[in-house]
């Protein structure tokens, strides 16, 4: 350990802490030295190249700067001076002369000229600009979100550093030489058609605006037209799992800028979605009076509004008439039929509390356990596995702990693209050195930094990780001593294994066994080793085998439990973890307390005062089938699109629109509500107070930044109302009352009360019984599993249940594009998100392409078993041959109208990413009438 | 105001098509193969990447956009990893989409001091009169370390002295412009006179390094490169620290004036060689990696040839010692700089401490020299440390190779001893002032070391001392004298645009002091208060000595030469 040393600054004797540097101390002595290039945030290393921090050492013929300087015992450094002073007024003056006066910049209040003010430098002409009318600063407004105005530039590099260094995106460079010097995007590519993916991180860590929000400027992108907020709120993302802390700024009750703010997962650090994609909550689109379905609008499976005045269908309605028609629904089928008639889907994007009240709704209003949402779409297979093999559906380990991993495991997922600031952390370490192992049948970005890309072939995860536990096992690589005291059913895996030697695999999964063998030893010896996975695992029938195995490989080599290692299912949705927690699951009241026990169910009768349902529920697919079957008849579907999210889409629909009786609470007509008898507009993030839980197991909490929009309601509020319309008798003061009523039921929220969550922002649960401190990393001590041990299954070979013949001799497999979340609701109405990808498209490898006489832009169709749907075709080198990729969001091209609903027998989710298709083109006319 | 309409419309597509391919440039998969092939096996090292842009360049005669990514797609870099490096060496041609290639033949001419006052600027007039720039491309080039033949050009690969336009076109009609390495002592001559024996001796013991150490302490032996740093503490530094550690030999001789490096490698490479891996022997470095700028193609070509020599010879492991080729930059002769080059990076010089003896290429410890300061180490050890010292002046030990260029009559390396004075070399090595032209002020050490008038003739040339006292310093020991039929403004205006050409960029002293400085001296009336305040904050704040130096000529333009203001 190096310990403190001491010196002297401005003839005080102080202290630096090893790594400090001298503007450190200078800064925690309450004497902040002026900075540009250096950017006092999370992980940005300081550069020391603008000189506006340059202090005088003694002995020392030149200045130093301050940013970049450790003190040295007995150093005596002066930060005040003539010297000092002057040089540091001169690299303002030198910077200024460059730019444009102050209020013809792009931002007249940046940090630059913050610091002019504070250091009293008036600008004066007397050196002439490097520019001229002949040669002006760049100027380019071809990114959607960003304009960038070199002529305010002063090549500080910070934002290199942020997309280099921060988010390591790679797109930025330090281009030229001398004064031509200028950040540069690719090969010096206007920014809009570079590779940029528009994080926004240059623009957090700008100085001076020369990359800027266009949302704050003139039309022209050149000058800051947004002078003053009227409020700024500290809130969290509403996209995906991550949970990015941010602060939203609001003029006039728009939202005009979001900033990453420092929250444990982000460490200010946002994506395209979080900063840029806010906008939709401002769509003329959004839905701000009660809908109900006119008398003469018939149902039908495959009903299109698009493009369609609603008004045709739905008629607008009172609050009261529209309660009352939609919990009458509600009530009479349920006294008609009982409660298996009855189900509802809650949502992963709505709070903590919203899904608690939903479930409670379900299961002691309409008296069944038929409530699900989109978990059962993405990790239901992972979480049945977890439950299964370490008693616990959450993450081991937070995805921050990349960092202090040796070997990190990415498979079956693109966190680039969404799960973007976790990819930082992955890519941050392997810029470290650290192994970086991604498996995937698409190659990714991610596999530039990887130490192991193996893009095998898709569905067949089983044999491959299967071949890795052949290699542990016979290698024995494994934690014997570990494995004896922490794990059961080693036996039976080792003989399992057996059958799976890396060389009889690499014909299957289509990676050589060497690299088996390679990847094999390097998760197994190294010091921390931690896995990663997304739904390229869970979204198989197999979904459940594959986890399995990834759980068998962390624990026959004691890689979990300790910091660095682990196993993390990345969740999906920003509150997918914490709506799972809260009991929006079939199968599960709170903290995964089965609905079949009795000792748990008593204790909710009592606690709700009515027999519960003994039954599991039924799941997301299940139910729609139930529809078919006539059994399931009224539903209330809360911020949920199952019309699009769902497998095998028409014939999803075609259940919605046999419903008697359906009640859909949304913010837009979303396509599952063009099947509505009764449409509740309500609130979008933005606009409520509510805690989410994000993939690191950590509670968070969103605050309203706007008010709701014409008639519509808060979500919370209107499940009470329902709730009571149809014969309940509940009373809340407020979202807080909420909260503590579900804490108080989940051990897991143990010591975390809502005045801590609202003082902390984020909490991270559970807390040590022993400390009372948040454990980030579990299963230190054992599993809580009932012997403590965590369980071993073998996973055998499963064929995918749909496999390419002559009729449909592609692979198709379906995900997500960074700009567009889930299925492209709110995205879709984003502008900046909707530039950026604004229509359905179809990917393929350009040899394929080539192979099908195809042309990259044009129209093709795609067809599958259950539909065909039609698509812009995109040249895409990470998508394998014989494979075609369709993301899901987009409800003019939608994936699944093409995926197979046949299910993993564990999770019940469906094989989302594999079912075999065709694809042809289309004829130009046809192209034509697109 | 809320301005929600409540339409509750259903979604539609966005404006505008999805893109064809993801975003941004594709690889090009015939560019691609065309890099596979270039690159051959050769290891897909990031610190080969200016070797590799050498190797697209001199194919192609440009680095096409499509070439630049496929190059980062096969380096697993990114394409502004790439860019950036390329597009800060002068000797790269980037070429967008859209963009036109630069013409088959290019002819480079010298524009700094030396070749300045030999007239280059008519020549490069003449030449752009004379060519098709279709055809033939003439651009200005900095120092190209041949200031004794100015004015120096290069027509593609062939260096040219005392250039004409005749000569050049007449060169380019013939096709003239390869590679014209001059006669040199080979391997086999330079052993036939005992070389390499000392290397013998180092590594069956004979010789110990810490014996090597003292002789090169006791002799007084210098940096040549410009620093001065006493040669036998730096070994002993760089021994203090743990290996794995390296070395560099510094063959990016830039600065304006210079040429001893060059003249020396044309003539006995080996004698450098030697020198480099007595050195390595005695810090214990694992390999030798010799930066040599791509400015001296004939020295490049002597280096290849008898390195694979050497290497067949056995003198030295197959790969000990690497050549790298600098790309046109003057900033990579910093050393800090050069390591980063040679790390395959733009050649931005690093923040100290620490000190490259400790964390230097590739993080390791690395002893770095000059070319000459090798050169002497043979000489020194097999004549004795007192031989060397004992050339020097009273006060000033030691034997220096002094590049003297401007109004002399026999311009050339003169080897003199330390302490000599600006006077003696133009009297007595250098045959006196060209024939009307009057003594009336000079250069002691190349762009840098600042400008003394006629008056201070009688100044030590040294490291430190009285010339350190007037702000001056000798440096590489390039001396260019001025007559009274130049301007010193016109010669300051002339240094400060060739800072502004080579400053890095990175710290904002240097890159906007140089340019703002070029502008200011472009005026009629000079604004001297700012150019004071800007000397100050280049000297201060600037992060390594160009930035620092820079400002030499100004001031000492405001100080003694007044009349020429």
């Amino acid at each position: 350990m190096t310990s403190n040393i001491t010196f002297t600054l401005d003839g005080r004797e102080v202290a630096a802490a090893p790594g400090e540097t001298i503007w450190d101390v200078a800064k925690r002595e309450g004497n902040t030295l002026p900075h540009l290039c250096h950017v006092d945030k999370p992980g940005y290393r300081a550069d020391g190249n603008c000189r506006a921090c340059v202090v005088e050492i003694e002995g020392e013929r030149t200045l130093a700067a301050s940013c970049i300087r450790k003190p040295t015992g007995g150093m005596k450094v002066k930060t005040a001076g003539e010297r000092s002073e002057k040089a540091r007024a001169m690299v303002f003056e030198l910077l200024a002369a460059d730019m444009p006066a102050r209020d013809d910049g792009p931002d007249n209040q940046s940090a630059f000229w913050d610091w002019t003010d504070r250091m009293g430098i008036s600008v004066t002409d007397r050196l002439p600009s490097k520019f001229s009318p002949a040669e002006p600063g760049e100027h380019d407004i071809s990114n959607p979100a960003i304009a960038v105005n070199l002529d305010a530039c002063i090549a500080c590099g910070a934002c290199v550093r942020a997309c280099r260094e921060v988010q390591v995106n790679d797109v930025i460079g330090m281009g030229g030489r001398g004064h031509h010097s200028a950040p540069v995007f690719d090969i010096h590519d206007p920014m809009g058609l570079s590779t940029c993916v528009t994080c926004g991180e240059c623009v957090q860590a700008c100085p001076t605006g020369a990359l800027y929000e266009k949302t704050l400027m003139d039309d022209d992108g050149r000058r800051r037209a947004v002078q003053a907020f009227d409020r700024a709120v500290d809130s969290v993302c509403p996209f995906c799992g991550v949970g990015c802390q941010t602060t939203v700024y609001v003029k006039d009750d728009r939202i005009v800028q979001v900033d990453g703010r420092d929250g444990p997962a982000n460490e200010n650090r946002l994506c395209v979605k979080g900063r840029f994609g806010f906008d939709y909550v401002h769509s003329p689109e959004r839905l701000t009076k009660p809908l109900i379905r006119r008398d003469d609008a018939p149902k039908a499976a495959d009903i299109d509004l698009t493009g369609v005045d609603p008004m045709t269908v739905f008629r607008e309605a009172t609050w009261e008439e529209a309660l009352q028609r939609a919990a009458g629904g509600l009530a009479k089928v349920r006294d008609r039929d009982g409660p298996s008639a009855m189900a509802g889907f809650g949502s992963a994007k709505g709070s903590n509390e919203e899904a608690y009240l939903f479930q409670k709704l379900v299961r002691q209003g309409f008296g069944t356990n038929n409530v699900d949402h989109c978990t059962r779409l993405c990790h239901a297979s992972s979480v049945a596995a977890l439950l299964e093999g370490v008693g616990s559906g959450a993450v081991s380990a937070p995805f921050t702990d990349a960092m202090h991993a040796d070997c990190i495991i990415v498979i079956g997922a693109r966190p680039g693209q969404n799960h973007p600031v976790a990819a930082t952390y992955f890519k941050q370490a392997a810029k470290r050195g650290k192994k970086l192992i991604i498996m995937d049948p698409r190659g990714q970005g991610l596999m530039r930094h990887a130490s192991h890309a193996l893009q095998f072939k898709p569905g067949t995860d089983v044999a491959m990780l299967n071949a890795l536990l052949h290699v542990i096992v016979e290698e024995k690589l494994y934690d014997e001593q570990y494995v004896q005291a922490n794990v059961s059913g080693f036996e039976a895996l080792k003989e399992k294994v057996k059958d799976f030697p890396p060389e009889a695999m690499a014909e299957v999964c289509g990676i050589e066994a060497a690299v088996l063998r390679n990847v094999a030893r390097t998760y197994a010896t190294s010091e921390r080793s931690i896995i990663f996975w997304g739904m390229g695992v869970s979204q198989h029938t197999h979904g459940t085998d594959n986890a399995r195995c990834l759980i068998a490989l962390a624990l026959i080599t004691g890689q979990v439990g300790r910091q660095g290692t682990g196993l993390h299912p990345l969740r999906g949705q920003n509150n997918v973890q914490g709506a799972s927690d809260a009991g929006l699951i079939p199968m599960f009241y709170p903290d995964y307390k089965p609905v079949g026990a009795e000792d748990i169910r008593s204790k909710y009768e009592d606690v709700w005062g009515r027999p519960l349902d003994p039954q599991r529920g039924l799941t997301v697919v299940e139910i729609v089938d139930a529809i078919h079957e006539g059994t399931v008849k009224a539903m209330y579907i809360m911020g949920e699109n199952p019309a699009m999210s769902d497998p095998d889409q028409l014939h999803a629909r075609a259940a919605f629109a046999k419903l008697e009786h359906l009640v859909v609470q949304d913010i837009f007509l979303t396509e599952t509500a063009w099947h509505a008898d009764v449409v509740l507009p309500a609130s979008a993030h933005a606009e409520k107070l509510g805690t989410y839980t994000n993939t690191n197991r950590q509670v968070q909490v969103g605050r309203p930044a706007l008010p709701l929009p014409g008639e519509a309601r808060q979500d919370w509020e209107l499940i009470v109302e329902l709730a009571n319309s149809i014969g309940l008798d509940w009373s809340y003061g407020g979202v807080n009352e909420v909260y503590d009523e579900m804490a108080a039921l989940m051990p897991s929220l143990g010591g975390i009360g809502w005045d801590k969550l609202v003082g902390e922002d984020s909490v991270t649960y559970p807390l040590s019984s022993k400390t009372g401190l948040s454990e980030w990393v579990i299963f230190g001590e054992g599993f809580p599993t009932a012997d403590g041990k965590g369980k071993l299954v073998p996973a055998d070979l499963l064929a995918p249940d749909e496999v390419p013949d002559a009729d449909y001799p592609m692979v198709l497999t379906t995900g997500r594009l960074l700009e567009h979340w889930h299925t492209g609701a709110m995205t879709r109405r984003s502008d900046v998100l909707a530039e950026l990808e604004p229509e359905g498209i179809a990917a393929m490898n350009p040899r394929e392409i080539d192979r099908n006489g195809m042309e990259p832009g044009q129209m093709i169709s795609i067809a599958t078993r259950r539909g065909t749907i039609h698509a812009r075709l995109r040249a895409d080198r990470e998508v394998a041959d014989g494979m075609v990729f369709v993301p899901f969001c987009f409800n003019e091209a939608p994936a699944n109208r093409l995926t197979n609903p046949q299910l993993d027998p564990f999770g019940k989710i469906p094989e989302f990413k594999f079912c075999a298709a065709r694809v042809e083109a289309l004829a130009a006319g046809r192209e034509a009438a697109e | 105001m809320n301005k929600h309409v409540g339409s509750g419309r259903a979604l539609r597509p966005g404006r505008g098509k999805g893109g064809k391919t993801p975003r941004g440039r594709q690889v090009d998969e015939t560019a691609l193969c065309e890099v596979r092939a270039l690159l051959a096996d050769r290891p897909r090292r990031r610190d080969l990447l200016i070797e590799f842009l050498h190797l697209i360049q001199d194919e192609y005669r440009c680095l096409s956009a499509a070439h630049l990514a496929a190059l980062a797609a096969e380096m697993r870099l990114a394409q502004a990893e790439v860019y950036e490096v390329a597009s800060f060496y002068d000797h790269f041609d980037v070429v967008r989409e859209g963009e036109t290639a630069p013409p088959p033949l290019t002819i480079r001419v010298c524009d700094s001091i030396s070749c300045m006052m030999a007239g280059s600027d008519a020549l490069i007039d003449g030449l752009k009169a004379g060519t098709d720039p279709a055809e033939i491309r003439v651009v200005h080039a900095p120092c190209m370390g041949r200031c004794d033949t100015a004015p120096a050009a290069r027509i593609g690969d062939r260096e040219v002295d005392h250039a004409t336009v005749d000569m050049l076109l007449d060169m380019a009609v013939n096709g003239e412009t390869g590679v014209n390495v001059p006669g040199y002592t080979g391997l086999e001559a330079y052993r036939a006179d005992g070389g390499y024996a000392l290397v013998e001796h180092v590594r069956n013991g004979k010789v110990s390094a810490d014996e090597l150490i003292a002789k090169l302490s006791d002799a007084g032996l210098r940096g040549l490169g410009g620093a001065g740093f006493p040669a036998g503490t730096k070994w002993k530094f760089v021994r203090s620290y743990a290996g794995p550690r390296l070395m560099t030999i510094n063959g990016d001789e830039g600065e304006p004036g210079t040429f001893k490096d060059r003249w020396y490698l044309e003539r006995d490479p080996h004698r450098t060689l030697e020198g480099a891996i007595v050195a390595a022997h005695a810090v214990e470095a694992e390999r030798i990696y010799f930066y040599m700028r791509d400015e001296y193609p004939a020295v490049l070509e002597i280096l290849r040839t008898e390195i694979a020599a050497l290497e067949k010879a056995g003198v030295i492991d197959q790969g000990f010692i690497e050549l790298r080729r600098g790309a046109g930059a003057y900033i990579c002769g910093e050393e800090s700089a050069m390591i980063e080059s040679i790390e395959g990076k733009r050649g931005l010089p690093r923040h100290r401490p620490p000190y490259i003896a400790e964390v230097g290429l590739f993080g390791q410890p690395t002893l770095n020299h000059n070319v000459e300061t090798l050169w002497w180490i043979r000489d020194i050890v097999e004549k004795g440390p007192e031989w060397f010292a004992g050339q020097g002046r009273e006060g000033h030990p030691g034997m220096r190779s002094w590049s003297v260029s401007g109004r002399v009559r026999e311009p050339g390396v003169k080897l003199a001893p330390a302490g000599v004075t600006v006077r003696e070399l133009i009297d007595d090595y250098c045959g006196g002032m060209v024939d009307g032209h009057g003594f009336k002020a000079y250069l002691p050490g190349g762009a840098s070391g600042g400008i003394l008038p006629a008056s201070m003739d009688d100044v030590p040339l040294d490291f430190g001392g009285r010339l350190a006292e007037l702000n001056a310093f000798v440096g590489s020991h390039a001396v260019v004298v001025l007559s009274d039929r130049d301007s010193i403004r016109d010669v300051t205006r002339n240094l400060l645009e060739f800072f502004s050409h080579e400053s890095c960029g990175q710290c904002t002293p240097c890159r906007g002091g140089t340019e703002k400085m070029v502008q200011l001296l472009k005026r009629d009336t000079l604004d001297e208060e700012a150019l004071r305040d800007l000397e100050a904050v280049m000297r201060d704040a600037s992060i390594c000595g160009l930035g620092q130096a820079a400002p030499n000529p100004v001031n000492h333009l405001l100080t003694h030469f007044r009349e020429d203001l």
